[in-house]
């Protein structure tokens, strides 16, 4: 369900694969970093998750290169959402990784650390100013120097919290919290006046969460993680104190993005980060709720919000680098990147895209209010995620942040612990 | 096969005449009420399921005390299913794979357990103790190795790639030794000394008397390659090759929070082995009265 | 005529033919990405890069690594848990379906419907139903004893993941003890009954001694089973296993660690190793208390 939560972040993913056809035996016969041949031949384009709702465009977007290069043919193949590291790692295992691979930015850094993503800033920086410099630079691994992938969509989203519970609470509806004191203060009295019974949040810190906080997070080396700073013990401090006075919901140590959307859906929970996405599902499933549903920023103690990046690598073992390096450049170009954009709610990462009118000009609907929110706080937003953070990292943090939480650990033992941990797992993955 | 007569008519004879009639319908009753509780308990959570699946989009999956049945049954998930994902497709996919599946299950352990049970040779310890061993074999550790041996044989992104490595599992074969191994010798022994040399022994008479056992094999065989989700998600790139549990993978992945849906996906992904298992069941009890699952 | 049969009677090969595509099978897919596993064990080779030999560090680590102890325990105590339950259980549940009284036929295959169930649509069964707001936790709050957190809970989450291994495992193994039951002579239960002993006692005296052998190969079976146990947890207490990761399992473990990108290939390979030497372990300990116990 790792795969999941990313997925229901992001709502999509997608990723460029090598025509299987055309793989032959050719194991170590790397393809060259030269992108500036003919644009021609058979590549594969693999995207996750992204058929069930988006078949028609991508359907007409491999049909409108394929009518800009003639000579070129590309195979577009989706994956589902869960087993797409897995998938991903048999592919390159046995060599057969798609020739443009839709990742995001903790799958990109293996692949490239094995040499097998195509380094862009050799083969297409010519392009890069065509992007955000943030998200340009989220397919970059510390200590390593290149870039991974092409930025293909963004996604952030606000808090949404519910009036109702704000206003049994006693707590001002319209004024929600606005700074992480302000978010605990109020938490914690919606706890003491339900008696325990509604909580404000339902998930346990993640290494996103430490970041927004103002923690170093990792040294700028990449050599080491840095998450047990002041700031870091401070938060997990903070939560503890959330945690027994069930303001941080009991269940929140086994919570899942489906377990919270739900908890939140039925009032037992006040507030929960998502995108401008759920709220077609509240007003679904939930049209009660919908009514007293309230909008506020993301929190955050660093100025930046905490922002999902998608992109789209190049295998560098492809044989048509060029067709694979224009394909990927096609897909995630200012123009393809727009009409995405408009049939689902996810944010380009071109630069200037962001102040076209759609994400600017206020209709009065929800919808606009928020999508307009989310780009503004684009512009400056940070992907906290190290993309070092690999998922057995993840899995050793929460272990921590749970053994402090029910209170078998001291925060500042539990992040050591995590921190150490975690560099070893660094070392030991290479 | 040869048990079930008798068995039947002890039973009949006990619930005729000769104990009071009163205690011959307590003890019926006491037996249908414990009956009808096991049911509850065994098939309950596939109806509720069912039942989740029928709901439609404006009524209350988690009101309490729950509603059992849904109050306007309606079609529409399933609808919702079919257009998210060519379900037919993937279907007949699955059903490819399952079919060759239980092909090669049946012949190929069919014919292994006889060698295990019946032949003579040398090694024959040793085979058996190879075919134990790999039953012992934790899988999840070996799948990448597995598609490595598959792209060297260049058989991945082919259904002969998912069905080869579960092709003859270990335990059906052991299952198979189990129920020749339970056939009485003298028959063959006849045919032995009448000439008959292995494979027509094999054909003629240990195989008809293990019809039961091979439905067992047959059922496990479809129901394994029906439920396999990460190993045909592994070998297959091309999605117009997908099975249905990846296909149901997609409906989980996009709307994982549509309890619904979710449900119509597992109803299609179940009611065909029921379907199955039901058309099969009476071969099915029959083998084991041959013991093919006992020791 | 004679010479037919001399050439018959020798072909010392016909029994490899027969176990031949058996063991090719199982060889090229089980065992031999087996034994690359066990290479690998005493490498620290990742996903991606190639390892170099680093002797028995890998196992070194495993002692130190509390993870691998809470998945000794969690899987160690899933045996405590289940084999009992699937020992007694089925047994009864056999007895219970063997008279033929009407409509028998069709209990017997409803009980077994969970074995043919898909491992993953049981788990999406479960959660549904033991969901906060799912239909046990509105069953018990309608009679007031009010909700229960089944999937929050270290303790709870395991013995909910328990409770489906038996409910799943309940109709196995009632087969395999039908088939044993079929064996047991009537008249031993006649005896019995004439000497006056009631039906608590016959069961003691006759039916367990009876199906002794049959209750061993079950407790073989489904402690090597338990030992190996991924899914009920991963999909009831998710893929890190529960709160801080206490319900995690040493399978799961393997499964943690092992794949993904960045998964650590050598020190999974050395988890999975262990996981085999215990299984093998505990085969060749119930075995050897079978034989024993045989007559």
């Amino acid at each position: 369900m790792r795969i999941s939560r990313r997925a229901f972040a992001l709502a999509a993913a997608a990723v460029l694969a090598l025509p299987l056809s055309a793989c032959g035996s050719g194991g170590d016969d790397g393809g060259s970093t030269d992108a500036s041949g003919k644009v021609e031949g058979d590549i594969t384009f693999q995207t996750w998750n992204l058929r069930a709702n988006f078949k028609s465009y991508f359907d007409g977007l491999v049909a409108d290169f394929e009518k800009k290069y003639p000579g070129t043919h590309v195979k577009w193949i989706d994956q589902p959402a869960e087993g797409y590291a897995d998938k991903i790692s048999a592919d390159a295992a046995g060599g057969t990784l798609p020739d443009v691979v839709n990742v995001s930015p903790d799958l990109v850094a293996p692949l490239a650390k094995a040499g097998l993503a195509l380094d862009l800033d050799k083969a297409a920086g010519k392009y890069r100013s065509e992007y955000l410099a943030g998200a340009w630079a989220s397919h970059q691994i510390p200590g390593t120097s290149g870039t991974y992938a092409f930025p293909w969509y963004l996604n952030t989203g606000p808090l949404f919290y519910n009036k109702t519970l704000f206003k049994q609470a006693g707590l001002d509806p319209d004024q929600p919290p606005k700074t992480y004191d302000e978010l605990f203060a109020d938490a914690l009295k919606m706890a003491q006046h339900s008696n325990g019974k509604v909580a404000t949040l339902a998930n346990v810190p993640t290494i996103e969460d430490f970041g927004r906080y103002g923690s170093q997070l990792m040294n700028k080396a990449g050599t080491g993680f840095a998450f047990n700073d002041a700031k870091g013990v401070e938060l997990l401090t903070k939560y503890k104190e959330l945690y027994d006075a069930k303001a941080l919901d009991p269940q929140a140590l086994t919570a899942t993005p489906e377990s919270t959307g739900k908890k939140f859906l039925t009032g037992a929970v006040a507030m929960n980060p998502g995108s401008a996405l759920d709220l077609d599902n509240f007003k679904k499933q939930a049209p009660g709720l919908y009514k007293n549903i309230g909008i506020t920023d993301q929190i955050t103690s660093t100025g930046h919000v905490n922002m999902y990046v998608m992109g789209v690598m190049v295998n560098s073992r492809t044989k048509h680098t060029a067709a694979s390096v224009a394909f990927a450049h096609f897909v995630t170009d200012a123009q393809n990147q727009m009409s995405f954009a408009k049939k689902v709610a996810i944010f380009p990462s071109t630069a200037g895209s962001l102040d076209d009118p759609y994400f600017t000009k206020e209709d009065g609907t929800d919808e606009t209010r928020v999508r307009i929110a989310a780009a503004k706080s684009l512009k400056n937003a940070v992907n906290y995620t190290p993309v070092l953070f690999s998922d057995q990292m993840k899995t050793a943090l929460r272990n921590e942040v749970a053994k402090t939480l029910q209170g078998r650990e001291s925060p500042k033992t539990a992040l050591d612990n995590a921190v150490k941990a975690c560099d070893r797992l660094l070392r030991q993955e290479g | 096969m040869s048990t079930a007569p008798p068995v039947r008519a002890a039973k009949e004879s006990r619930f005729t005449d000769e104990h009071g009639r009163r205690i011959r319908f307590g003890e019926l009753a006491l037996r249908y009420v414990l009956l009808l509780v096991v049911l509850a308990v065994t098939v309950g959570p596939f109806l509720w399921q069912l039942s989740t699946s029928l709901k439609g989009p404006t009524e209350d999956i988690f009101s309490s005390p729950p509603s059992l049945l849904p109050e306007h049954p309606t079609l529409h998930n399933y609808r919702r299913v079919a257009d998210t994902i060519p379900v037919w497709d993937y279907a007949l996919n699955s059903l490819k794979v399952a079919g060759a599946n239980v092909v090669t299950n049946c012949v190929g352990s069919a014919l292994a357990g006889y060698a295990l049970a019946r032949l003579r040779y040398r090694g024959r310890r040793i085979a058996t103790l190879v075919f134990i061993l790999a039953m012992l074999v934790p899988v999840e550790g070996i799948i990448i190795a597995q598609f490595t041996t598959m792209r060297e044989l260049g058989l991945n992104n082919t259904l002969i790639g998912v069905v080869l490595p579960g092709s003859i599992s270990a335990m059906n074969v052991l299952l198979m030794r189990n129920a020749f191994l339970n056939l009485p010798y003298e028959i063959e022994e006849a045919a032995y000394v009448d000439g008959a040399d292995a494979w027509q022994r094999f054909l003629r008479i240990a195989l008809p008397s293990v019809k039961g056992a091979l439905a067992v094999v047959a059922i496990f065989a479809f129901m394994g390659a029906w439920d396999d989700f990460l190993w045909p998600l592994i070998v297959l790139s091309d999605p117009s090759r997908f099975t249905l549990t990846i296909g149901l993978n997609y409906l989980h992945g996009t709307f994982a929070n549509d309890e619904r849906l979710v449900a119509a996906g597992t109803v299609i992904a179940v009611a065909p082995l029921i379907a199955l298992f039901a058309c099969l069941q009476r071969y099915f009890f029959r083998g084991v009265g041959e013991g093919a699952v006992k020791g | 005529m004679a010479g037919v049969t001399r050439v018959r009677r020798q072909l010392p090969t016909s029994p490899w033919l027969f176990a031949a595509p058996g063991l090719l099978v199982v060889g090229a897919f089980v065992l031999y990405p087996f034994v690359t596993t066990v290479v690998n064990s005493f490498t620290d080779r990742r996903t991606l890069i190639p390892g170099r030999f680093v002797g028995l560090a890998n196992f070194r680590e495993l002692i130190h690594d509390d993870m691998f102890w809470t998945g000794l325990r969690n899987s160690t105590l899933y045996i405590v848990g289940v084999v009992p339950a699937l020992v007694v259980l089925p047994l009864l549940l056999a007895l219970l379906v063997q008279k033929n009284i009407p409509g028998i036929t069709f209990f017997r295959s409803a009980f077994y419907t969970p074995v043919v169930a898909s491992i993953v649509v049981v788990g999406l069964i479960w959660v549904w139903l033991l969901d906060e707001r799912g239909l046990v936790n509105s069953l018990l709050e309608t009679v007031g004893i009010g909700r229960v957190g089944f999937l929050s809970d270290q303790w709870l989450l395991l013995l909910s993941a328990m409770a489906v291994t038996v409910w799943k495992g309940l109709g196995y193994y009632m087969i395999i003890y039908l088939a044993a039951l079929a064996g047991v002579p009537r008249e031993l239960h006649e005896a019995a009954a004439v000497d006056g002993a009631g039906a608590v006692r016959r069961f003691l005296t006759v039916t367990v001694p009876a199906v002794r052998s049959t209750m061993v190969l079950v407790a073989a079976l489904s402690s090597v089973a338990a030992f190996k146990t991924f899914s009920e947890v991963y999909l009831l207490a998710g893929p890190d296993g529960g709160p801080a990761g206490e319900d995690t399992t040493l399978v799961m473990l393997v499964q943690q660690t092992g794949t993904g990108l960045t998964g650590r290939v050598g020190y999974a390979s050395a988890l999975s190793v262990v996981v085999f030497v215990v299984t093998v372990a505990l085969m060749l300990l119930v075995l050897r208390a079978d034989r024993r116990d045989r007559p």
